[in-house]
């Protein structure tokens, strides 16, 4: 009886501090909520408590909040994910350890990113480099799609190797850092010998996880390699025009048909958009034939960011432009690719996810986006990152909308 | 005889107008084959040159890597590449003049070869700016690294103030090791090994007494170059005016001229609002005030009361690195915007980032549009709408206006072009 009066007080009093007290650290008001992974398309309130989401609901009380941040007019959704990237930054020419690879922190803030995949800059042999010089010190969720070649992208040579392309240590990299690595990449072999690719096959079949495939493959036909693929593996530079690859349309305009049978099959075809990767006469006819990207990879790295490319949010404001729905925008730059790197913990706002949250607005204008053949399309509307928060902290704030007033006193 | 005489005169003077016949088509034709060489023309744009007193609607025309003609109405018939400016404003490349670039992975350092330090062409393109000085993140023990791993390598230019310390800014206790600052090694690393990209001298982040600078300057002098100084870790503060007044010379620089943080650096502003005097003394007396916004540095509580007192900065610069390129500071777009809503021109801001920088740090050839030079050059919107700056402390002031690079060219070449206006409409092009 006296314990049970005790608990029962206990209770009462916690829930009245609760009630009255401020259980909330950020509480984000009258936004429109886009969370494809939780079917939310209207107008709620999210609160974010010890860098995890809350709760998401309309009509939250700012008096339970420590800091409230007026939303009205703007969108909010989960952190976007980038899922293909090169941020293996270091001083060496090139990508791995070197300058063509770039600090996801300069730009995925900015642009509404909370989580990067490093698209196999680095292997088994250089990942923990990757891992302690980068990954464990960015802001940014990075994740990695480990390289079957051992250096990754260490230059031709390395990358032509085959004997360095050793699917057991690959293997056992994975095991060894199964929270970082999400998939294994095949994607730079001149040869036309199908070894390479089956031992990222066998990699990747052990891991239970996707296999990531590049184009950089001249001598294997994008038949015989999306043949090869399983379903839930992903292939990416999916709109590019290159002679390395054939495209993805004929030369009328139609999906192929291979193509199509591989997508009826779950291959998932990543935008990568890169400095060569995404071709508007490739991607507007494919897309009015139903297949558009199932993520917008970025392919981020020196020579993309100043050129079509910019960032992910100009990437998804281009299939805004080509006439896609916001909302299936947002999927494909959240919970599609979360799925498809098999990390459902991400890319959704639902209760106890990690609080990586975007708040952006749909800038009304008039628009031009380039492609990788420098060739433009106009558009009137163009995404724009108001606040990201990153496990509840801001990480960039561009109107200062968590802010207090200056004034002078 | 006297009929030769007239035949001859005949001929010389029929050979008089056929020369200068001969001479007006080559001219026409070299008029017109120069004409036909433009690589890039810039039509209709709004032309900001302080350096030029240029101000006005104006064309800028390109070829071989250089300006080869700012004028009204060139013809577009010559241009290879057209890029209509119609509305948007047209300046030179801008010059960040203080920046920390050095990036590499000493994972124990702190900006000399590490990684607070951000490579360039990812913040500078964007926001048009062409030119960025590094300020001090090498000193002459590591400048050869800096300049093989970063400056070599860059698209944008880099030039660089050297530190008064050897190793620059590796961390704060070697940035304290007066054994390591000589300023007899620093002047020869400007003067005769790297002239053409060290272009002054950097005293920052000493606890102690005026020894850092006296070094600085002393290495100023005997280079011929600018010392640029931050000077705020001491505890109690040392004064500014002695700084100011004693121990710079006229062209030096003084950074992060709007910092707040009373207890370690004097402020400019004193605590009722005013500008102190001696503060206009010093710029009249020929001292630089550069902005350098960084993570840290800037605070409206100091811009607002001295731009109202008429106390503009002569340099608006970024302090661009890790802890400020997400936080208040942005880019120097941004930077150049907080200016505009606190009531700057755009040809202040313009000039305070193109000519005034060249001029201190002594590169005439940069920061205008002259004919003949390389051809960096910025092209600019201005958005209207309401928008909000961040200061460090997290304070915001409200703004109507915001600087926006549309296009950058550096050396000719389009770098940045944010909505294609340089571009073919996709399904125009077979």
């Amino acid at each position: 009886m006296h314990k049970t009066f005790f608990v029962v007080t206990v209770w009462l009093v916690s829930f009245a501090f609760h009630a009255s007290g401020q259980e909330i650290d950020l509480l984000i008001k009258n936004g429109h909520v886009i969370d494809p992974r939780n079917n939310i398309n209207a107008r709620m309130d999210v609160a974010i408590t010890g860098g995890m989401i809350f709760q998401v609901a309309p009509g939250i009380a700012e008096s339970r909040a420590k800091k409230v941040v007026d939303a009205s007019g703007l969108y909010v959704s989960p952190g976007f994910i980038d899922i293909h990237t090169h941020v293996f930054v270091g001083t060496k020419p090139g990508f791995a350890n070197g300058t063509s690879s770039i600090s996801p922190d300069d730009f995925a803030c900015r642009s509404g990113v909370t989580t990067v995949v490093d698209a196999g800059t680095s292997g088994w042999r250089n990942f923990p480099v990757f891992r302690e010089q980068v990954i464990n010190r960015s802001k940014t969720r990075i994740l990695a799609f480990l390289s079957i070649g051992g250096t990754g992208l260490s230059g031709k040579s390395a990358q032509e190797d085959l004997d360095d392309m050793n699917p057991d240590s690959t293997f056992l990299m994975f095991k060894k850092y199964p929270e970082t690595i999400v998939g294994i990449k095949i994607g730079h072999y001149e040869g036309s010998d199908w070894t390479p690719f089956d031992r990222a096959l066998t990699a990747a079949s052990k891991a239970g996880i996707p296999l990531f495939v590049e184009c950089h493959l001249p001598q294997y036909s994008l038949e015989d390699q999306l043949k090869r693929m399983r379903p839930g593996d992903i292939i990416t530079h999916s709109f590019e025009k290159v002679s390395e690859r054939m495209s993805v349309v004929d030369e009328e305009g139609r999906v192929r048909p291979f193509v199509k049978e591989a997508q009826k099959r779950g291959i998932l075809f990543d935008l990568g958009h890169g400095g060569a990767g995404f071709w508007f006469s490739e991607a507007v006819p494919a897309l009015k034939q139903g297949l558009g990207p199932n993520s917008f990879g970025t392919d981020l790295h020196r020579n993309s960011v100043n050129a079509g490319m910019k960032d992910m949010m100009n990437v998804m404001s281009k299939y805004l432009a080509m006439g896609m729905k916001k909302e299936d925008v947002i999927l494909r730059g959240t919970w599609a690719p979360a799925r498809s790197i098999k990390r459902e913990d991400l890319g959704n706002l639902s209760k106890g996810a990690p609080a990586d949250v975007v708040v952006w607005s749909i800038r009304k204008g008039k628009f031009g986006f380039v492609d990788a053949g420098g060739n433009r399309i106009e558009g009137d509307q163009k995404m724009e990152a108001e606040l990201t928060l990153r496990e509840g902290k801001v990480v960039w704030d561009l109107n200062g909308l968590t802010a207090k007033k200056f004034e002078i006193k | 005889m006297t009929r030769n005489r007239k035949l001859l005169k005949t001929f010389r003077r029929f050979g008089y107008v056929a020369a200068i016949l001969f001479t007006v088509a080559v001219s026409e034709r070299s008029l017109a084959q120069q004409n036909q060489d433009i690589d890039i023309l810039i039509k209709g744009g709004h032309v900001i040159d302080p350096k030029n007193s240029i101000d006005g609607l104006m064309d800028v025309a390109i070829r071989e890597g250089k300006i080869s003609q700012v004028a009204s109405n060139i013809p577009v018939a010559n241009a290879k590449r057209v890029v209509d400016a119609k509305g948007l404003y047209v300046t030179p490349g801008l010059i960040d003049m203080h920046a920390h670039v050095f990036i590499g992975n000493d994972l124990d350092a702190y900006i000399a070869n590490a990684q607070t330090s951000v490579p360039p062409d990812g913040f500078t393109f964007r926001s048009g700016v062409t030119t960025v000085v590094d300020a001090g993140s090498s000193g002459w023990r590591n400048f050869r690294l800096f300049k093989e791993q970063t400056i070599d390598r860059a698209q944008t230019r880099v030039l660089a103030l050297l530190n008064i310390v050897g190793t620059g800014m590796t961390g704060r206790f070697e940035e304290q090791d007066m054994s390591d600052m000589n300023p007899v090694m620093t002047a020869h690393m400007v003067k005769k090994l790297f002239p053409n990209i060290i272009v002054g001298i950097k005293s920052a982040h000493f606890w102690g007494d005026f020894t850092q600078v006296d070094r600085a300057v002393e290495a100023g002098k005997l280079a011929g170059v600018p010392v640029m100084v931050d000077f705020g870790e001491h505890d109690p503060p040392n004064s500014i005016e002695s700084l100011f007044m004693q121990h710079l010379r006229p062209g030096d620089i003084f950074t992060h001229t709007f910092s707040y943080g009373p207890k370690q650096r004097e402020t400019i502003v004193d605590e009722n609002g005013k500008v102190k005097p001696f503060v206009f003394a010093a710029q009249k007396r020929g001292l630089i005030f550069d902005v350098g916004h960084g993570g840290g540095a800037f605070s409206w509580r100091q811009a607002v009361p001295a731009m109202k007192q008429g106390f503009k900065p002569d340099v608006i610069s970024t302090d661009l690195h890790t802890q400020s390129m997400n936080g208040g500071m942005k880019d120097l777009a941004n930077v150049i915007s907080k200016f505009l809503n606190m009531g700057m021109t755009l040809q202040d801001a313009v000039a305070r980032t193109t000519v005034n920088p060249a001029r201190v740090i002594n590169r005439p050839e940069l920061g205008h549009l002259s004919p003949g030079t390389e051809a960096d050059v910025a092209i600019f919107n201005l958005r209207k709408g309401d928008f909000g700056f961040l200061d460090v402390r997290g304070l915001k002031l409200q703004g109507n206006q915001k600087l926006e690079a549309e296009l950058t060219i550096r050396a000719g070449r389009i770098v940045w072009d944010l909505n294609g206006i340089s571009a073919p409409v996709w399904d125009t092009v077979k």
